[in-house]
């Protein structure tokens, strides 16, 4: 190849990619903030025995599933303004697009791992005389979390890297701020390389502390 | 007592010692004979460490030390850290386990035939009606081409051992067979063993029905602590042991179960 | 709200959407067969293979599944040519890194599934003393591939949604041609919406599929 490489150029613009990371980070963590706690909210919903709750939860769901996230977030930033004539910053923007794809794929979680509570607890808990309240408190919930945090994490790193999305609309993350670096320093080897590798430094070991847990909860 | 009989011995186990990692010794130095035509069961607490034994028999543990002798033959040893099992008298001997383990993704019949066919190159047709025969001995005729995910618990187990019994195995192993089972159907699969020890099987098993191990059983072994604690005829050990540790095992399972 | 709308615009562009949809399939098509025989093969090696074969192939895994499906795309598009020195077309760029993601997916659900094979199994072939070759070949790669299936049928779903992003690399996929409609008419929420709702259309069913097959599995494995 007639191109020499030169990784002074990256090395140069640590700045811009570094507040581009921070933009990732900031994206990633109010996206699982929202997924999280609304992601178990709407696992109620979608286990509920009144059709009005379940089936709005269920499409909400298998929309956020069934399609591209880049199609659910260039609709969101294109549509939403327009349709409820809101203008918010593109990062909170961002936020909130990402919020809801992880809010639908960790509801998802959450309703396998309730529903692998085994029956027997629940049939325990009737025959220890517990209230229906005090059987999801007791006995569904904590069960139904443990199970679920290697998946909410997995989920976790996958809209870490589905975050890079924003940057096709505008949103000046990491790989946004990587795209132009690449561009006006005519390095984009270099540049896509290092960002990649930014990437993989932070999903790597969450996806190694994600198979450790799974190998220890299996054990036990 | 069986010593001076060396050489005829069906199985012949010496000092055999086997542990699962620095830290778990399970076989400390165990000995049995086993002579032709011989049915024996092996009792005693759990973790003892007979299915290790029946395991070892098998030729699927590593072991640490000692010899298993079988036909006469050497068939497995303990060289240094390595273990050297005879492939090939392997192949003589049979195993059931406690969970069926047919495979899934074969018919019955193909669960049947594969063996003969890989092992001793037996033609398809030649296995098939082989296999037809005993499916019908056994009372599983009409099922040679359902799958075993169709099949109840205990017509798994009878596969499993007509699966075993198609290489025509000198000896057969089984481990707790039936435990695994719903009580109303360990009946259908122990008539199939004891069908087969009339017929003059050799088998080595596990089990803990007391009533059954009585029917079976040319000879019982009372294993604990990884050695052999006493050995002799089912009414003898069953009955009236002389071993204090095996009066207080068959007093604590046995009894309470007959 | 105060805007109406107005699907009827999107008649107009039917044959360019079906263009775009036509495009997309055929993308991931390719890149479902030649990505789940690339990962089976680097599954079968990663699970066998000698060390350094598994350490590269690890490291080949790792750092497809752990960076965006975008900046592989970017890289496959901009710098895989300035190495090489040749001009790949847009297809062949896209073919190639959705086959790389696919093939790295895919390695893994490969290498879950010979794991899933129960130690039970082993015992088996070995009681009955089967030589080495028939317990692969007959006993533990059938169950494998088949213990696959419901994980590749979402890799696949998966790989069909992921194709919307070559539409940020230039390539007229669906997604593509839809935001340019969008961007000419001035009418996202129609067009957006209708382009969500053609993914929704392939995808949904697919995942439903996916289900179905894993009860079914289920239901024999449990023997
Ligand atoms: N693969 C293994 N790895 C580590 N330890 C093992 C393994 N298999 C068995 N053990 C241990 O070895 C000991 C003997 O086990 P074994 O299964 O032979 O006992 P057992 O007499 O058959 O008991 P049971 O009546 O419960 O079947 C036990 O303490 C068991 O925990
Ligand atoms: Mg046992």
């Amino acid at each position: 190849m007639d191109y020499t490489l030169d990784l002074g150029a990256v090395t140069r613009n640590m700045g811009p990619l570094m507040d581009g990371l921070w933009v990732t980070l900031q994206l990633t963590l109010a996206a699982n903030a929202i997924g999280v706690i609304a992601g178990f909210a709407l696992a109620l919903l979608t286990t509920s025995k009144l059709a009005v709750l379940r089936l709005p939860a269920m499409l909400f769901v298998e929309f956020f599933r069934c399609t591209p996230a880049i199609v659910q977030i260039v609709w969101f930033f294109y549509c939403v303004p327009m349709i409820f004539n809101v203008f918010w910053g593109p990062v909170f923007m961002g936020i909130v697009a990402l919020g809801l794809n992880l809010t639908a794929f960790n509801a998802e979680a959450y309703r396998a791992s309730i529903q692998a509570v085994p029956r027997e607890h629940l049939d325990a808990g009737i025959a220890l005389g517990l209230s229906p309240t005090q059987r999801v408190l007791n006995i569904v919930l904590p069960q139904a979390l443990r199970n679920s945090v290697p998946v909410l994490l997995t989920n976790g790193i996958g809209i870490f890297q589905q975050s890079a999305l924003v940057a096709i609309v505008g949103v000046a993350d990491l790989m946004y701020q990587g795209k132009t670096l690449a561009t006006a320093t005519y390095r984009p080897i270099e540049t896509f390389t290092v960002v990649a590798l930014i990437y993989l430094a932070i999903s790597y070991p969450v996806g190694q502390f994600v198979n450790w847990l799974e190998r220890r909860q299996s054990y036990s | 007592m069986a010593d001076m009989r060396d050489g005829s011995a069906l199985v012949e186990i010496r000092d055999l010692h086997k542990s699962y990692g620095p830290n778990i010794q399970v076989l400390k130095g165990l000995n049995i004979q086993m002579m032709p035509g011989e049915r024996v069961v092996v009792i005693g607490p759990s973790g003892g460490g007979k299915s290790t034994l029946l395991r070892v028999v098998m030729g699927l543990e590593q072991i640490q030390g000692g010899s298993v002798r079988f036909g006469g033959k050497p068939y497995i040893s303990a060289k240094g850290d390595k273990t050297v099992i005879d492939t090939e008298l392997r192949k003589q001997i049979g195993m059931v386990f406690q969970h069926y383990t047919l495979f899934p993704h074969l018919s019955i019949m193909e669960n049947l035939i594969l063996a003969p066919r890989k092992v001793h190159g037996e033609s398809r047709a030649s296995a098939r009606e082989r296999g037809q025969k005993i499916l019908e001995r056994f009372g599983l005729g009409a099922k040679a081409d359902a799958y075993p995910s169709q099949l109840s618990g205990g017509q798994k187990q009878r596969v499993a051992i007509a699966r075993a019994l198609m290489l025509d195995p000198k000896l057969m192993l089984f481990d707790e067979v039936t435990s695994a089972l719903d009580p109303e159907l360990v009946a259908e699969v122990e008539a199939v063993i004891l069908q087969l020890a009339e017929s003059g099987m050799p088998m080595m098993m596990v089990t803990h029905d007391m009533w059954f191990a009585r029917n079976v059983a040319s000879r019982v072994i009372f294993c604990a602590g990884g050695v052999v604690v006493e050995d002799g005829p089912p009414e003898q050990v069953l009955g009236d042991p002389r071993e204090e540790r095996t009066r207080e095992f068959i007093n604590r399972v046995f009894h309470i179960k007959a | 709200m105060g805007m109406t709308l107005d699907f009827s615009i999107l008649l107009l562009f039917t044959d360019a959407l079906a263009l775009g949809l036509w495009t997309t399939l055929r993308l991931t098509l390719l890149c479902i067969v030649l990505g789940t025989t690339l990962g089976f093969v680097i599954g079968l090696l990663r699970s066998s293979g000698n060390a350094v074969v598994r350490g590269l192939l690890g490291l080949y895994v790792e750092l497809f599944r752990g960076t965006p499906v975008l900046i592989q795309l970017f890289w496959i598009f901009f710098c895989l040519p300035l190495i090489l020195g040749v001009e790949f077309s847009n297809f062949v760029s896209a073919t190639i890194a959705l086959t790389l993601y696919m093939g790295a997916i895919t390695s893994e659900t490969f290498r879950a599934s010979l794991r899933s094979v129960g130690r039970e199994q082993m015992d088996a072939c070995v009681a009955l003393g089967l030589p080495r070759r028939a317990q692969i070949v007959n006993v533990i790669l059938p169950q494998a591939v088949l213990r696959a299936v419901p994980t590749l049928l979402s890799n696949a779903v998966s790989l069909f949604k992921e194709s919307a992003l070559v539409s940020a690399v230039g390539m007229a996929d669906l997604m593509f041609i839809g935001q340019n409609i969008s961007n000419n008419t001035a009418r996202p929420v129609e067009v957006l919406t209708v382009v969500a709702a053609i993914y929704f259309v392939i995808a949904f069913p697919l995942t439903r599929a996916v289900t179905v097959v894993e009860q079914k599995l289920l239901r024999k494995f449990s023997a």
